[in-house]
Order: C-alpha cells, then sequence, then structure tokens
C-alpha cells in the first residue's frame, strides 16, 4: 500500500500526481507507463475540432513559457473514437478537460462523455486565455461558474473538477461558488495572461499578441493562489503552477493542496513525474509524516 | 523514441559560428531515419528552460553527431560543454525523409541546412541512388565538405551566387526523380518553385520552435494544403519533413 493514496472527489489515485492539461499526450506512453501516474489529465476537448490559433503560438522567456494554442483539438467524436479508447489502456484515472462556449453546450459535451466508459473525471476548463467567447469568459464571473458547476452537476454523477484562472479580482470568491455549485474539486491556476515583444521589428512575439503564461517564474503567483483557495474552500484542491521539482510539489501541498499537476516542465523532463511521485513518498517516510497530515500543514 | 542523460563525448568547433556536439550510445543510435532529430540540453542549465531541437548529422555505429550553429543562448552553452559533461537527449523524433532507391536525387542544403543531409545522402547512396548534392551559404564560413557543389553569395568558396541558381542549371542537364532540400525559408520556397515547374517531388525539412517536441503541445505548428482545406500540422511529428508543394510559406 502506498503511504500517499488520495481520495479526490470520487476517485481514488495511486498517488498525488497527474500532468496538466494541454501539456501531455499519448505520445509519452513510448517513455514510461503512464498507470504510474495518479491521474491522467487530456488536453480540453471541445464539442466541434478547433484548428487553434495562427502561429506563432510559442514563446520561451526567462524560466517561463508564453503560449496561445487556442485548444487545437480534433473536436468530441474524434477524440472519443480515436484517443479515448487508447487511454482506457491505462490502469489509472482519466480526467478529461473540456471546454465549450456556453452553459448547455458544456452540459451536451459531458452528456455524451457520460455515456463512454473508462472517464473517472472531467475538469471544467473555464480559464484559458487564448480563445475567445469560451474559457475566460466563463471563469472571471462568480455567478457564472455557479451556473455552470450547477447545470453540470445535474448532468453527471462523475467526478466535478472547475479549473480556475488566476487572471481574477478574487480567486476565493469563484472557488467558493464552484463549491457551492457542487463541484467535487477545483485545479488551479492556469497560465497568466503575458506577453513578449521582439524589439528589433517592435512586433509581439505571439500571433496573438497576449497569450497564457506558464513555468517556473509563475510557481510563487501560483502557490499563493493555492494557498488563499485552500483556506477558502472545503473542496480538495489540484494545484499547478510551475511545478518542476519535488520540492515545488510539497510547497503546494503543504499550502494546502490534495493533489498536483505537472506542466511546462514535461517539456523539459517527461520523467519529471516519476521522480516528483517518488520524491513526495521519500518525504513523508524521512519526515515521519503521512501524506493526508501533510496537506495544508503550513505553520503560521 | 529515448529520454537519456549522457556524456558530451566531444565538442568540436568548426569555425566561429558552428560546432559538432558528439555522444555515444547504443540505444540512441539505433533506427535513425534522416531528418529526424533529438531534443537535446543540459539538464544543469535553469536557463534557457526547453531543450531545443537539432537535427541528427552523423550516425556511426553508437556514435552519434550533431552540426549545430551558434544562434543563441542554448547553442552558445552547448558549444562550451566539455568531454564528460552530462547531456539529456529525447529522440529520435520526427518522420525523417522519405526514402527512395535506384533514382536521380537532388539533395539541397543551405547553411545550418546541411546538418540533416550527409546522412540522408549515405542512406540515399546505400539504397542505389544517383545523388547531386548542393550545398549554399553566404560565405566560405558555411562550407562544410569539399566533395559536395559549394555555392557561396561571395563566391569565397565554390560556385557564385545562390544554390537554387545552380540547382535550375542542374535540372537543364540532369532529369532529377526526386529533390530533398533543408534550409532557410526562402531558399526553400525558390527550390519548391523550380521543381513545380519541373514537376519533380521535393521533400522539405522546417524548423520551428518547439517546447515538447513529441506531438503534445501544438506549439509549433506551420499551415499544410490538404485535400481543398489548410490545416496546422506539428512541426515535431507530422513533420519536419514535409511535401514542399503543400506547405503554405509564412509571409
Amino acid at each position: 500500500m502506498s503511504k500517499c493514496e488520495i481520495t479526490f472527489g470520487k476517485m481514488k489515485w495511486k498517488n498525488p500526481v497527474t500532468v496538466a492539461s494541454g501539456t501531455f499526450g499519448l505520445e509519452y506512453a513510448e517513455l514510461f507507463d503512464l498507470s504510474q501516474l495518479g491521474a491522467l489529465t487530456t488536453k480540453t476537448i471541445t464539442p466541434e475540432p478547433k484548428a487553434g490559433n495562427e502561429p506563432q503560438r510559442i514563446v520561451e522567456t526567462e524560466v517561463g513559457l508564453l503560449n496561445s494554442i487556442g485548444l487545437q483539438n480534433p473536436g468530441v467524436d474524434e477524440f472519443i473514437k480515436i484517443d479515448l479508447p487508447e487511454y482506457r489502456k491505462f490502469d489509472t484515472n482519466l480526467i478529461v478537460s473540456i471546454s465549450a462556449s456556453s452553459i448547455n453546450e458544456f452540459a451536451s459535451l459531458v452528456k455524451k462523455l457520460d455515456t463512454q466508459p473508462g472517464i473517472d473525471a472531467y475538469e471544467i476548463n473555464v480559464s484559458c486565455p487564448n480563445v475567445e467567447n469560451e474559457g475566460i469568459a466563463f471563469g472571471t464571473d462568480p455567478e457564472i461558474v455557479f451556473d455552470l458547476t450547477k447545470k453540470l452537476r445535474e448532468t453527471t454523477e462523475k467526478t466535478l473538477i472547475i479549473k480556475l484562472s488566476p487572471n481574477v479580482t478574487s480567486i476565493m470568491d469563484i472557488a467558493k461558488q464552484a463549491e457551492n455549485a457542487g463541484a467535487d474539486g477545483l485545479a488551479l491556476i492556469n497560465t497568466l495572461y503575458g506577453m513578449a515583444i521582439d524589439v528589433e521589428t517592435r512586433k509581439p512575439k505571439l500571433h496573438n499578441i497576449i497569450g497564457g503564461y506558464s513555468g517556473p517564474a509563475i510557481k510563487p503567483v501560483a502557490l499563493q493562489n493555492v494557498y488563499k483557495v485552500a483556506q477558502a474552500v472545503h473542496i480538495p484542491i489540484l494545484a499547478m503552477g510551475g511545478i518542476s521539482s519535488v520540492n515545488d510539489a510539497l510547497e503546494f501541498i503543504i499550502a494546502g493542496a490534495t493533489a498536483i499537476a505537472v506542466g511546462t516542465y514535461n517539456f523539459v523532463n517527461p520523467l519529471g513525474t516519476l521522480e516528483i511521485i517518488d520524491g513526495i513518498q521519500e518525504y513523508c517516510i524521512s519526515h515521519n509524516i503521512s501524506y493526508k497530515n501533510l496537506i495544508g500543514s503550513i505553520q503560521t | 523514441m529515448y529520454f537519456k542523460k549522457i556524456q558530451v563525448l566531444k565538442v568540436e568547433s568548426v569555425n566561429d559560428e558552428y560546432f559538432v556536439l558528439r555522444i555515444r550510445d547504443k540505444e540512441l543510435t539505433q533506427n535513425i531515419k534522416p531528418g529526424q532529430f533529438f531534443q537535446i540540453k543540459d539538464p544543469c542549465a535553469v536557463f534557457p528552460l526547453l531543450p531545443r531541437p537539432f537535427s541528427v548529422y552523423e550516425v556511426e555505429g553508437d556514435k552519434l553527431s550533431f552540426l549545430i550553429k551558434k544562434v543563441g543562448e542554448s547553442t552558445k552553452h552547448l558549444s562550451l560543454l566539455k568531454e564528460g559533461h552530462i547531456i539529456q537527449l529525447l529522440g529520435p523524433l520526427g518522420n525523417g525523409f522519405p526514402l527512395v532507391s535506384n533514382k536521380k536525387v537532388l539533395i539541397a542544403s543551405g547553411g545550418i541546412g546541411y546538418a540533416p543531409m550527409t546522412y540522408l545522402e549515405q542512406k540515399l547512396k546505400e539504397a542505389g541512388n544517383e545523388v547531386w548534392f548542393y550545398h549554399g551559404g553566404r560565405s566560405s564560413n558555411d562550407v562544410f565538405c569539399e566533395d559536395v557543389q559549394n555555392c557561396t553569395e561571395d563566391g569565397s568558396c565554390g560556385h557564385v551566387g545562390l544554390v537554387t541558381e545552380h540547382i535550375e542549371k542542374c535540372f537543364d542537364s540532369i532529369y532529377i526523380d526526386v529533390a530533398y532540400a533543408c534550409g532557410p525559408e526562402a531558399m526553400l520556397k525558390v527550390l519548391v518553385g523550380i521543381c513545380a515547374e519541373r514537376n519533380i517531388p521535393v521533400y522539405v525539412s522546417l524548423e520551428r520552435v518547439m517546447a515538447c517536441g513529441v506531438g503534445a503541445c501544438y506549439g509549433c505548428v506551420i499551415k499544410i494544403k490538404e485535400n481543398d482545406s489548410i490545416v496546422y500540422k506539428k512541426v515535431c511529428k507530422d513533420g519536419p519533413v514535409f511535401d514542399g508543394a503543400k506547405v503554405i510559406w509564412d509571409e
């Protein structure tokens, strides 16, 4: 029995580590057995195929990464046909990240996915900064987050995780609304708004001018958001934002996260998740603390 | 695809702009196709954060090398590494060049676009092809081998002028079945045009800023004509080699 097993909503995880949506794919199954992760999180799926944004889509900055992918994906039907059967082969939880452009569309998407076996949870992406009329347009308004979560709660029995944006005035208000409407858990943070300019051409480096900022640079911002939300709600938090080491992961857990997700760091070290899984366990043993007691154990 | 941390065998300076990074590994050198690449990074370096993609230059037994141009922080850093320093490699990645056999083929490279072409030439020759190899650069600094048709813009080595001008002359005298190219996009665009006029299929290897290198992040896409529509294809996984006639070039 692993010491770091957790319960997240209706899911049991063998360890508290997953990957952040959009930074991982089945491609990595060539490198390691993906069943070793506590959960797998898919790239965001939408009701219809999405072409994504015009390139340039990525720019590396000082210890961070700007992206403006625009949720390029083949749409839910293709996902069910091609990717889902592949994901099902792994002996771990599957979190399907989804986005849509209206509450009803979100509900239809969940209904469609609910007919499929092998899905354990939905991560509701109401925080993507790179798409118009969806994504962050939902996630910045506490009332809309409440209505959307409530509707989806009525639609599915499965674990519902609302993914929050840090690009808001009060992330706690939005977190509380999601909790009140019946969310099983929260995922935070999505990327921060960011941009970069080429001073020679004086043009923005991203075609969309502004994108989402991720990577080690955003970790302190993510950490304080997780800390604040952990104080405000009782549902579990899946924390992400620049996690690149065991130490980073531990900071988020101590701040109140039940589970953590590795994002940009997958591009730096595709085996980083495994090192973090081992490291968390070793920490618990060497510090003689149960994982359950480590969560939110910050000494203030 | 492997992810490994291994020792640098040697870093050899070619001149002030280029160097060759050599490593040795039994697993990594198995089944590498010409045109494939590796994501390389010094794991000790915090900045730059992400690995960088480099085409496979030479494969010989368990030895593998990369011809690299110093263009930014990552490549400068790699150029200074000493024997025994640990670097991380992810690969081989990408589709590589589709190989033909017993044909007359043209290889065209420009500048650092030379990197994947010697291994391609070797494999094409092994498959019974007759190869015409044209390489272009600004000056003799961009020339790597005496045994190919070198063309320099300043005339400091080989033929004077643009490599594409000399390739056109080659096409006028020899019937070429298929062309392979890697180099600056301005050169590739001209070459694809020249090939289209003569109905010669041409495969081009492209380069884009990448994050994951494996097809997970969708960061490195380019526009490709597919049937009657235009779609985004990933340079890292769907490429880096594309049918030149289908590429929509950046303006």
